[in-house]
């Protein structure tokens, strides 16, 4: 659906973009990630027709950006950092305006009416933008992406500034959009990416630094992976036992947690399953288990290891 | 264009600008209207356009000053350049927003005279004569406010300078000097000369194309400006 090709972006002399190559198949829901700086926006920008590369090349739904604007613009719903809202109009006026803006021949009441009901933006229909609250001023920024029912939506910071409750909403929205919708989503907290996209594209100075699924970025251990295990019983002896098990390759005894229970980082060889022989050689040996969990790397691990 | 156009028109009105604006110079038209029925003749009617053009000076400016920085401070522009519409139809609709409020002032005028038909006979022929001199020179001044908007980002400075190349333009031919090249050229692009072949009824079409060129010249700046932002 989307085809960036070795996307280079200058301001000035300072490089933002050196060359980001991807593309973006139908129906995913791909994050952006990246400090600030780092070239999202930039990158957001350029896909959406409101920059120019300084080179490379962009393509929406086979059309390049740069060549045929006209069509490439109308496969795009863009939220951009700062919702682009006239505050001196109601939701109402503004939507009607974004409307005929974007040339939409759909029925015009029915299906602004129905994604505002969809976006939850119904109640603050008739209301001056200027006096709606930032979470409802989002959601106005997001039925304009939405109006004319884009294939694409790309969502830079969609949650930025809102309170919990509003995010969980938002991010919920997004979830059901992605259903749907090939969506890139760009934010800065990390979690609401990991819930919500399969993707995930991580930018470091311009350059792309990982893009993997969220799965595997989360998981970059891959070819084995973690266990924290809480034994009752003598450290040495118990890391000794662990290490004749096989499966594990490694193990460290990492703190006393109660009284004679220690807890040991067991590192697990790919596709093995040790827990029944775990338990055999605890058992065996009369040291209870007090704990078992699998420990997998956050993104946020992921995402500094990668960035810094 | 046409949707550019409305919202813009719109939003002159849904602040104090367009209402202050047109009510400004209606009531300066009307005080000088006045002074002329004092006078208790007709022929005088013209001569306001000509007293009114400095007074539109200051006013067009105001019109003009926020139409393309207000769209970046508040980063509306990001809407209308990833919309399916093209920069020469955002500029050309914004500039029509801004000569339909200022066209509204000008035909506003005519008002009076319509009164004044009744009991005299105005010169007609004169009066359409200055109220399309009007009109273009105003077309003229819009097309280079709106350049200068999309220059700057401070709606002060955007006004100041609309302020003082109208200024310039009505005042370049009274360079002293004599018959120089400057004095010639300064004639050449002065629009006070152009207006006074129209007010004095005399319809040229040299002196129309030259307004159609500055409006069609400015706003091709504009587009060409607005197209180089998005390559800095």
């Amino acid at each position: 659906m989307i085809e960036v090709k070795d996307l280079k972006k200058k301001y000035g002399s300072k490089e933002v973009l050196r060359g980001l190559t991807f593309s973006v198949p139908e129906g995913i829901v791909l994050g952006f990630l990246g400090q600030n700086g780092a070239g999202k926006s930039t990158t957001m920008n350029i896909i959406t027709g409101y920059l120019s590369a300084t080179d490379g090349e962009v393509t929406v739904g086979g059309f390049n950006v740069l060549e045929e604007p006209d069509q490439a613009k109308r496969l795009i719903g863009y939220l951009p950092e700062q919702p682009p809202l006239y505050m001196d109009m109601t939701v109402e006026e503004y939507l009607n305006f974004v409307y005929d803006l974007k040339q939409i021949r759909l029925d015009r009441k029915k299906h602004i009416e129905e994604i505002c009901a969809q976006v939850g933006v119904d109640e603050v229909y008739k209301r001056l933008i200027a006096n709606l609250s930032k979470g409802f001023k989002q959601r106005v920024g997001i039925v304009q992406a939405l109006i004319g029912n884009p294939p694409v939506l790309i969502l830079d910071e969609p949650t930025e500034g809102l309170d919990p409750k509003q995010r969980i909403e938002i991010r919920n929205l997004i979830t059901e959009l992605g259903k749907n919708h090939t969506v890139i989503l760009s934010s800065h907290i990390l979690s609401e990416i990991q819930e919500i996209c399969e993707r995930i594209i991580i930018i470091k100075d311009g350059m792309i630094a990982a893009d993997d699924s969220t799965r595997h970025l989360t998981d970059p251990l891959r070819g084995c992976s973690d266990l924290l295990v809480q034994i009752l019983g003598p450290a040495k002896e118990v890391r000794a036992a662990l290490l004749k098990i096989a499966g594990i390759s490694a193990a460290e005894c990492l703190q006393e947690t109660e009284p004679g229970v220690f807890e040991y980082s067991v590192t697990v060889r790919e596709d093995a399953d040790v827990r029944r022989e775990l338990f055999e050689v605890l058992s065996r040996h009369g040291w209870p288990l007090m704990g078992l969990r699998s420990r997998k790397m956050s993104l946020e691990e992921t995402f500094l290891r990668l960035t810094e | 264009m046409l949707v550019i156009a409305k919202k813009d028109f719109r939003q002159y009105f849904t602040s104090p600008v367009g209402y202050v604006c047109v009510a400004v110079v209606l009531a300066l038209y009307g005080f000088f209207y006045y002074e002329v029925i004092s006078t208790r003749s007709s022929g005088y009617i013209p001569g306001i356009y000509s007293s009114m053009l400095v007074w539109c000076m200051m006013i067009i400016p105001i019109l003009t000053m926020r139409t393309f920085n207000e769209e970046e401070k508040n980063r509306t522009d990001q809407l209308l350049l990833t919309s399916p519409v093209s920069i020469p139809g955002i500029v050309t609709g914004k500039f029509a927003a801004a000569a339909l409020v200022f066209t509204i002032m000008t035909l506003g005028s005519l008002l009076p005279c319509f009164f004044i038909s009744a009991f005299g006979s105005p010169p007609w022929a004169l009066i359409i004569g200055n109220v399309i001199a009007s009109l273009a020179y105003g077309f003229a001044m819009i097309a280079i406010g709106l350049f200068v908007s999309s220059m700057t980002s401070s709606q002060i400075i955007a006004a100041i300078i609309t302020f003082a190349v109208s200024m310039m333009l009505i005042l370049i031919d009274h360079i002293p000097g004599g018959n120089t090249l400057l004095n010639k050229a300064a004639g050449w692009i002065s629009f006070r000369a152009r207006y006074d072949s129209f007010a004095q009824g005399r319809f040229s079409i040299c002196d129309l194309a030259f307004f159609i060129s500055v409006i069609a010249i400015f706003l091709f700046l504009t587009v060409r400006r607005i197209e180089s932002r998005r390559w800095r």
